[in-house]
C-alpha cells in the first residue's frame, strides 16, 4: 500500500450511545494513530449526585444506562449498605441476583442477536436477517430469549429497564412464587437455544480472520466464592490481582497520558486490562453451570482464551449458565415473604462492585450523618476498557493492511463491538478527546 | 402517503426509552410493517437521512454541539415527538441545574483538565425547538408509544390525559402511601399514564411523568414538612428531581434556593 488511508467512522452502528473511531495509516503501512473515541456529552453525575440523600443514588445511577442499569443500581446499593452498616436479609441477596442475571439475558442477547451477529454474518441489522427466511426462525428466537430477560425484570421491579422495587434494605415488594415458576418455565424452555447460541457464536467467531488473532493482556473480574460472581466477590486477575472489591480504586488507576490528553484505565504498577465475559469466563470457569461448562467444552473452548473476538462466544457461555443460575435460584427463592426495608443513616464511606454484562462495574462514595452525599464515584466497564481496545486496534490492524477500506473498517467495528461498549457508561468518566488533523 | 418514515435520536440519556421501543417483540415484526424506520443508530448500520414523517427524540441537550443536532432533526422531520422524561423536562440530568454549583464547578467536579468540556446547563427539547408530542415517563410506558404510532398513522390526535397517578392509584384500590404509610408520595402532583405502577409496587411516586395538569405543588410541599416531617431540605430535593426544570414543580420548592 503505498498511499496514506485514513479510515474514520463517525457513529458507529448497533452500539449504544455515540462514539467514533479513527485509524490514521501512513504510506509505508504503519499504523500511526488508532483510537476509539467517545463523543457524548457527559451527564455529570459524579457531580449533580453530591448533596442527594443516599436513597436516592440507587435510583439515580440505574439511570445511567438503560442496558445495564442493574449493575450500576446494585453496585451503588452495596456501597451504601455498606457505609452505613445496613444488613440485608439472604432473600434480598438472592432476589438481587435474579435481578441482575436478568440484565445479562436481556443484554446478552441483544447484543450476541442484534448488535454483534448482523456483523458476522454480513446484514445491516437483525431485522434485515428476519428477511431471509433461513435466519427467520434464529430472529424469532433471539426476539423470544431477550423478551425473556425482561419479563425477569418486570415480574421482579414492576417495569422493564428501570427498576421500581429495589430499594436500601431491600425491596418494597415481592414477586409471587406463581410468577416466579411461571418465568422459570419459560427459562427451561429458552435453555436450547441459548445452548445452540454457543454454536453458532463459535462458528461466526471461527472465520478468519478473527479466530488467529490473539493478545495476551491481563484480564480482570471479581470472583466469588462457591458461585459464579455477579454481585460481589474479590477482584481477580490473570496475573495475581486478589484484593477485596472495595479496594479498587487502589488498583484500578487512571493514567494521565500528555501526548494524546486522555486518561487510561490500568492496574497499578502494570498496563491495560480486560473486564468483561471473556476474563469472567477465562477466571471463573470453574463456578459456571455444569452446562455452560459442557457447551463451552463441547466446542474445544480452553482456558485461558487471549483472542477478544471470542468475547462473543464467551457471552453465550454466559447466556446458558445465566439461565441455569436463575432456575436455580428461583427454586432457591422458594415462596418470597414481604420483609420491610429498613436503614437508618449512619456516617461512613466504602466502595463496592459488580459484574455488569459488559464487565466489572465500581461505585462507591462518602455519606454524612444525616444520609447526604459528600462524594461519589461510579467508574463503567466500558471506560476500563478503553484503552485497551486502542492496543487491539495497533495490535490487529498491521495484519490486517491488505483488507480494503471497507473491509478493514467493518473489522475495525468488529473489534470495538467485542466490548460490547456502552457509550452511555463510558463518558461521564472518559476523558476522551476527538483529534481532527 | 407510503409507510412513514421513522427516525429515532439520541441526545443526553441512558438510552432505556430507545429499548423500550425496541421491548416490544411479539409485535415488532408487525409494526415494521406498518412503519419504515429509515433511521435508528442502535437498531441499524444502513441509516438514511432525511426528510423523515415522524422524529423521536430520546434525552435532554447538554452541549451546543447537541442542540445544532436538535435544530437539524427539527428540519427534517414533520412530527417531533419528546421520548422520555430527559426529551420532555431535562430528567435526571437536570438535576446538576439546581445543586448549587456554577457549571465549571460541576465540570470540574468530573473532570480534571478541562479543555474540551463544553455542556451547559440541561432543559427538555422544547426549550428550544417546537415539539408536536410528549412521552413522559422514565422510561417511556410501552402502551402509551404503541397508542402514539397508532395514532400517527390514522391521523387522529392520540389522546393523553394528565390527570394526577392518584387517579389511577384509587382505581387500583391502593392503600394510599401518603395519608395511611406516612410516606412521601409525589403522585398527587405527577401526571398518570403509568397505571400508578410505584405506589401500586409500595414505592412512593417519585414524579418521574412531571407535573400533572392540576398540579398544586406548595400544598404538597406544606404536607411533606408538616405531616411527614421532611426538611425543607428534602423537599427541595423532591421536587428538584425528574422535572425540576417545570415552573409547576419548581414552585414547591419555595424560596429554598438549593439543598
Ligand atoms: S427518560 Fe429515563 S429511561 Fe428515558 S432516556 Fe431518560 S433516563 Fe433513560
Ligand atoms: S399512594 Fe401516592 S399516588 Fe396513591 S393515592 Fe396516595 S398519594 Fe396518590
Ligand atoms: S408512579 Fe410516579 S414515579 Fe412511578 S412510574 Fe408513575 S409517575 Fe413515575
Amino acid at each position: 500500500m503505498s498511499t496514506t488511508r485514513n479510515i474514520r467512522v463517525d457513529y458507529i452502528a448497533r452500539t449504544e450511545g455515540d462514539g467514533a473511531f479513527d485509524v490514521l495509516i501512513d504510506s509505508n503501512g504503519i499504523v500511526k494513530k488508532a483510537s476509539w473515541n467517545v463523543w457524548e456529552p457527559p451527564r455529570f453525575f459524579e457531580a449533580f449526585l453530591i448533596g442527594r440523600k443516599a436513597e436516592e443514588i440507587p435510583e439515580f445511577v440505574q439511570r445511567i444506562c438503560g442496558i445495564c442499569p442493574h449493575s450500576h443500581h446494585i453496585a451503588s446499593l452495596r456501597a451504601i449498605e455498606r457505609a452505613m452498616d445496613v444488613k440485608v436479609s439472604n432473600q434480598t441477596v438472592l432476589l438481587r441476583e435474579l435481578l441482575h442475571y436478568s440484565d445479562w439475558i436481556m443484554s446478552h442477547s441483544l447484543h450476541i442477536y442484534y448488535l454483534a451477529a448482523p456483523d458476522f454474518l454480513g446484514y445491516e441489522s437483525v431485522i434485515a436477517m428476519a428477511g431471509n427466511s433461513d435466519l427467520l426462525p434464529i430472529v424469532e428466537n433471539a426476539l423470544k430469549i431477550k423478551r425473556l430477560g425482561n419479563d425477569m425484570i418486570v415480574v421482579l421491579s414492576g417495569q422493564e429497564i428501570q427498576n421500581k422495587t429495589s430499594v436500601i434494605g431491600g425491596f418494597t415488594s415481592v414477586p409471587s412464587v406463581t410468577d416466579l415458576r411461571k418465568l422459570q418455565d419459560q427459562l427451561k424452555k429458552m435453555k436450547e437455544f441459548a445452548y445452540d447460541t454457543v454454536k453458532l457464536t463459535n462458528t461466526l467467531a471461527s472465520q478468519s480472520p478473527y479466530k488467529d488473532l490473539s493478545r495476551r493482556c491481563e484480564h480482570v473480574a471479581l470472583q466469588d466464592v462457591g458461585k459464579y460472581a455477579i454481585n460481589e466477590g474479590r477482584l481477580v486477575s490473570t496475573m495475581g490481582l486478589d484484593v477485596p472489591e472495595w479496594d479498587y480504586p487502589k488498583y484500578m488507576i487512571e493514567k494521565h497520558v500528555p501526548e494524546c490528553n486522555c486518561k487510561h484505565s490500568i492496574i497499578k504498577d502494570r498496563d491495560s486490562f480486560l473486564v468483561g465475559p471473556l476474563a469472567r469466563v477465562n477466571l471463573n470457569f470453574n463456578t459456571l453451570s455444569i452446562d455452560a461448562q459442557k457447551a463451552a467444552k463441547e466446542i474445544g473452548f480452553t482456558t485461558p482464551c487471549y483472542n477478544p473476538f471470542m468475547s462473543i462466544v464467551a457471552r453465550s457461555i454466559e447466556l446458558v449458565h445465566a439461565i441455569d443460575a436463575s432456575i436455580a435460584l428461583i427454586d432457591e427463592i422458594g415462596t418470597p415473604v414481604f420483609e420491610r426495608p429498613r436503614f437508618s443513616y449512619k456516617a461512613g464511606k466504602s466502595f463496592a462492585a459488580t459484574e455488569a454484562p459488559r464487565g466489572t462495574c465500581c461505585h462507591g462514595g462518602q455519606i454524612d450523618k444525616y444520609g447526604v452525599v459528600k462524594k461519589w464515584d461510579i467508574v463503567a466497564p466500558t471506560a476500563r476498557n478503553v484503552y485497551n481496545l486502542n492496543k487491539d486496534f495497533e495490535e490487529f490492524i498491521p495484519k490486517l493492511l491488505d483488507l480494503s477500506d471497507e473491509d478493514l473498517t467493518l473489522k475495525c467495528e468488529v473489534m470495538i463491538r467485542n466490548y460490547d461498549p456502552c457509550q452511555s457508561c463510558a463518558t461521564h468518566s472518559l476523558k476522551v478527546r476527538l483529534q481532527r488533523e | 402517503m407510503g409507510k412513514p418514515k421513522v427516525a429515532f435520536f439520541k441526545l443526553s440519556s441512558c438510552a432505556g426509552c430507545q429499548l423500550t421501543a425496541l421491548n416490544i417483540e411479539p409485535i415488532l415484526l408487525d409494526v415494521l410493517g406498518v412503519v419504515d424506520i429509515t433511521y435508528f443508530v442502535m437498531a441499524k448500520r444502513e441509516n438514511h437521512g432525511g426528510p423523515y414523517d415522524i422524529g423521536f427524540v430520546e434525552g435532554a441537550v447538554t452541549s451546543p454541539r447537541e442542540l445544532e443536532e436538535l435544530k437539524k432533526i427539527r428540519e427534517e422531520c414533520s412530527v417531533v415527538v419528546a421520548m422520555g422524561t430527559c426529551a420532555c423536562f431535562g430528567g435526571i440530568p437536570s438535576i446538576k441545574n439546581f445543586c448549587g454549583m456554577t457549571q465549571k464547578e460541576v465540570e470540574a467536579k468530573v473532570y480534571t483538565e478541562l479543555w474540551d468540556i463544553k455542556s451547559m446547563p440541561v432543559y427538555g427539547i422544547d426549550y428550544y425547538i417546537d415539539v408536536d408530542y410528549y412521552l413522559r415517563g422514565c422510561p417511556i410506558d410501552k402502551n402509551e408509544y404503541l397508542i402514539l404510532i397508532k395514532s400517527l398513522l390514522k391521523g387522529i390526535n392520540p389522546l393523553f390525559r394528565f390527570h394526577s397517578v392518584c387517579n389511577e392509584c384509587i382505581l387500583k384500590e391502593n392503600v394510599c402511601l401518603l395519608i395511611h404509610k406516612k410516606k412521601a408520595c409525589m403522585g398527587s402532583v405527577t401526571a398518570s399514564g403509568c397505571g400508578a405502577l410505584c405506589p401500586s409496587l409500595g414505592r412512593e411516586c417519585e414524579g418521574c411523568r412531571g407535573p400533572a395538569s392540576d398540579c398544586n405543588a406548595e400544598s404538597l410541599a406544606e404536607v411533606f414538612m408538616k405531616d411527614i416531617g421532611l426538611s425543607k431540605a428534602d423537599v427541595a430535593r423532591k421536587f428538584l428531581k425528574y422535572a425540576g426544570n417545570t415552573p409547576e414543580f419548581s414552585k414547591g420548592v419555595g424560596h429554598y434556593e438549593h439543598y
